[in-house]
């Protein structure tokens, strides 16, 4: 079911950085604009020296699509990866960053969040980054009528990576009454937009449908079949919507789609709430090839359930947040805690980094094009912190466990550039910086 | 009406934190019973029994929930809950996003949309909408028009008890002119350049904010908490960083009624850690200033909810619950 897709396109826009244009602002980046071009063409001179742009050193290297788990070097240079070698002369690269005692991976990539459409929506730039996401896949929050003001609006703006699982609903998700409407849920026209769009568009999702029968679902698959592309599946199975989620796992979803909110107990039993067991019919529907995505959000990770499954190896294929507006407050569910909550379930780091880079890209038909460190790819790197202590996590019901792991984002690079560096790794004290440049 | 002499129960009891609550002169450990969203009592040695959650705050300093009077929440802004609530700011005012015009969808798209308390101060003329939504509207942004107070980074057209904000930015705005003419000197985004001789001179600022945007949010990490950590590592007392984030901007946009813990007044607080580690911070220009301790806020009240509680302290644990149980 492997789809053929375009190359996406990678240009990001140009933006003004650093200060908003504002009354008053004008004027003073005025007077700093020929101070600027004169250090821009002397600091060419000296970087003409320097064959790398970035160089992060001595980290240890998860990168396991090219299965490396030690201590490496990686060299960036055009906004992609150079070079990773066990010793990189520093002397060859404009900026290095020391990251010894740190993890270094391909960046996150963030299979289920929100970032259009839906009231809880986010900004994909200040809730991706500055936690080592650097590819968001907004999960519906767009249908085929919105999709082009998705894209002009939040897919073109944004440093991070935005892709779209576009809804099956035509107005994408934007409440109750539209998300019942089977009226608006057009196949044809859901996969004519995604032809259309192949570079942004990544597959399809149904969600919150709350009717009868499975028009949802199947209307879905069907405009999957039609664009070749995988369907991610959010539903509820209360008795009266005459659905059980044994017939949806096998029968209703092909191989390669995805249900998320693994950890659910109302969308999907992946754990018999009275014998503790996983159910047989989900361990024979991952057999078949259904993916099963982690999905945390604001009710869908449930320590009961979660702890059950993963004590008896049942792991999500791929970690994704569903964050929004309420995920991100008591739950706290941006990619290192959902990673943290899987390394305190037992998950070894290494796996946690393959179902948040590698697995996510396949579910989406973008790897090896995305989710690795391979030389030639685009630059999209994250730098963690493993704590270790007594920590606190804490599940959609705002109850805790407590952990001893916990992953802390320290610095991220996307498409080549340093957009998130917590503790000023990769730039100079303020009394050596010069008085008026910002630092690149 | 309780009958007198009855015992309030409590909904939430914030037990032996260090308060420091500068509009109330308070600086020791106490315990702050809330109960129906407001502070019940401020007292030492309220018993735990008589609340119905506990939250153990010896480790921490409890304060006044923080109050961010620049920041950038519009449709190109940032979302206040996400970055403010969870750095104990419980009202954060925007700066300038919603013109008379287009407050309508600024207030029914971000305003009554978070938890955090969204003020505004009205890009240009507010008209009638200073009037209609007093409670909202704080000011006017950019220079002075009308009574309001303003809120601005250039000092032309500000009056006295109008906020002057970047105050440390590379566009060094003249200080010491400013404070002469009254006008109260808010930090927004900064620089350490600028900064660091500044305050050697005496110039601090009377508030501090953030000016957080989409891109201050990034490299230079400007937080309340990360900015209040920044001033600390700049020479500021913890008591100095907490007057300038909690009666500072109540007074500057004229809301007596924020920025303390008053029995009575509105339960919002934040609980705030002093850590103590290697860190460096990254100023607006991506300057950095290596320092010894970081303020990081684990628990925020809003209205006398927890909607913020990174340690866990409010919460059970989730074998004590019941394995289906769904009641908080």
């Amino acid at each position: 079911m492997k789809a053929i897709h375009q190359r996406a396109s990678e240009g990001l826009p140009t933006r003004a950085a650093g200060w908003r244009a504002r009354p008053g602002a004008f004027a003073a980046a005025a007077a700093g604009m020929k101070s600027t071009t004169m250090l821009l063409l002397f600091a060419g001179l000296v970087w003409s020296q320097s064959r790398y742009d970035l160089l992060l050193k001595q980290g240890h290297v998860i990168d396991p699509a090219n299965r490396i788990d030690g201590v490496m070097d990686i060299a960036v240079a055009g906004g992609k990866i150079a070079r990773v070698a066990a010793n990189i002369p520093a002397g060859e690269a404009r900026k290095v960053i020391d990251a010894q005692g740190l993890y270094v991976t391909p960046g996150l990539i963030d299979l289920h969040a929100h970032v259009f459409g839906y009231s809880g929506s986010l900004n994909p730039d200040d809730s991706a980054l500055p936690a080592g996401t650097t590819t968001i896949v907004d999960a519906g929050g767009a249908g085929w009528r919105t999709f082009e003001e998705m894209l002009e609006g939040v897919i073109r703006p944004s440093k991070t990576r935005v892709l779209s699982l576009i809804n099956i609903v035509g107005h994408g998700m934007t409440g109750q009454a539209f998300e019942d409407n089977v009226a608006d849920m057009d196949s044809e026209k859901t996969a004519a937009k995604i032809i259309e769009r192949r570079a942004h568009i990544v597959g399809i999702k149904t969600a919150h449908f709350g009717g009868y029968g499975w028009a949802a679902i199947d209307r879905a698959v069907a405009a999957g079949n039609l664009a070749k592309v995988p369907v991610m599946v959010d539903d509820k199975i209360f008795t009266l919507t005459g659905r059980t989620s044994k017939e949806k796992v096998l029968s209703k979803l092909r191989p390669g789609d995805m249900h998320t909110h693994v950890f659910n107990d109302r969308q999907l039993e992946v754990v018999d709430r009275y014998s503790g067991k996983v159910q047989p019919y989900v361990l024979e529907a991952r057999a078949r090839g259904v993916l099963f995505d982690l999905g945390h959000g604001g009710g869908s990770f449930l320590w009961p359930v979660a702890a059950k499954a993963m004590a008896q190896g049942f792991y999500p294929d791929t970690i994704s947040t569903d964050l929004h507006s309420s995920s991100i407050m008591m739950a706290e569910s941006d990619m290192p805690n959902c990673i943290s909550k899987m390394l305190n379930l037992g998950m070894p780091l290494q796996g946690a980094i393959l179902r948040s880079t590698v697995n996510p890209a396949k579910a989406i038909g973008r790897y090896p094009e995305m989710g690795t460190l391979s030389e030639g790819q685009i630059a999209d790197i994250a730098v963690f912190r493993l704590k270790t202590g007594v920590f606190a996590f804490k599940d959609a019901w705002q109850h805790k466990d407590l952990g001893t792991q916990k992953l802390e984002s320290v610095l991220t690079v996307r498409a080549g550039d340093l957009v998130f560096d917590m503790e000023g790794r990769g730039f100079p004290e303020w009394d050596k910086a010069g008085k008026y440049e910002v630092i690149r | 009406m309780m009958p007198i002499g009855a015992q309030e129960i409590y909904d939430l009891l914030l037990k032996n934190g260090h308060v420091i609550d500068p509009k109330n002169g308070r600086n020791e450990r106490l315990d702050i019973a809330i109960s129906k969203g407001r502070v019940a009592k401020v007292a030492k040695g309220i018993p735990a029994a008589h609340s119905r959650r506990v939250v153990d705050a010896s480790d921490y300093y409890v304060t006044p929930g923080l109050i961010d009077i620049h920041g950038h929440f519009g449709a190109d802004g940032v979302n206040p809950d996400h970055n403010s609530l969870r750095s104990g700011v419980t009202t954060a005012v925007d700066a300038g996003s919603a013109t008379a015009t287009t407050f309508g969808s600024f207030k029914t798209t971000v305003i009554d949309h978070s938890k955090t308390r969204v003020l505004a101060f009205v890009n240009g003329d507010p008209g009638p909408l200073a009037a209609k939504y007093p409670e909202i509207v704080v000011g006017v942004w950019g220079a002075a028009a009308g009574k309001m107070p303003a809120l601005g980074d250039s000092l032309a057209g500000l009056r006295a008890g109008d906020i002057l904000t970047n105050i440390y930015s590379q566009a060094e705005p003249p200080l010491a002119e400013a404070r002469k003419k009254g006008v109260l000197l808010d930090t927004g985004q900064f620089w350490f350049r600028v900064a660091i001789p500044a305050l050697k001179r005496g110039l601090l600022p009377d508030t501090i904010s953030t000016g957080m945007d989409k891109t201050t949010l990034l490299l230079p990490r400007a937080t309340m908490t990360n900015v209040m950590s920044k001033f600390m590592a700049m020479g500021l007392t913890l008591e100095q960083v907490l007057e300038r984030t909690t009666i500072g901007p109540a007074k500057a946009i004229r809301r007596p009624d924020l920025g303390s813990i008053t029995v009575g007044g509105m339960a919002d607080l934040a609980v705030l850690e002093l850590r103590t580690g290697k860190l460096a911070f990254l100023d607006s220009g991506h300057a950095k200033l290596t320092a010894g301790k970081e303020l990081r806020c684990v628990l925020t009240v809003r209205n006398g909810a927890v909607v913020w509680d990174s340690e866990g302290l409010s919460l059970t644990h989730w074998r004590d619950a019941g394995p289906y149980s769904n009641f908080k």
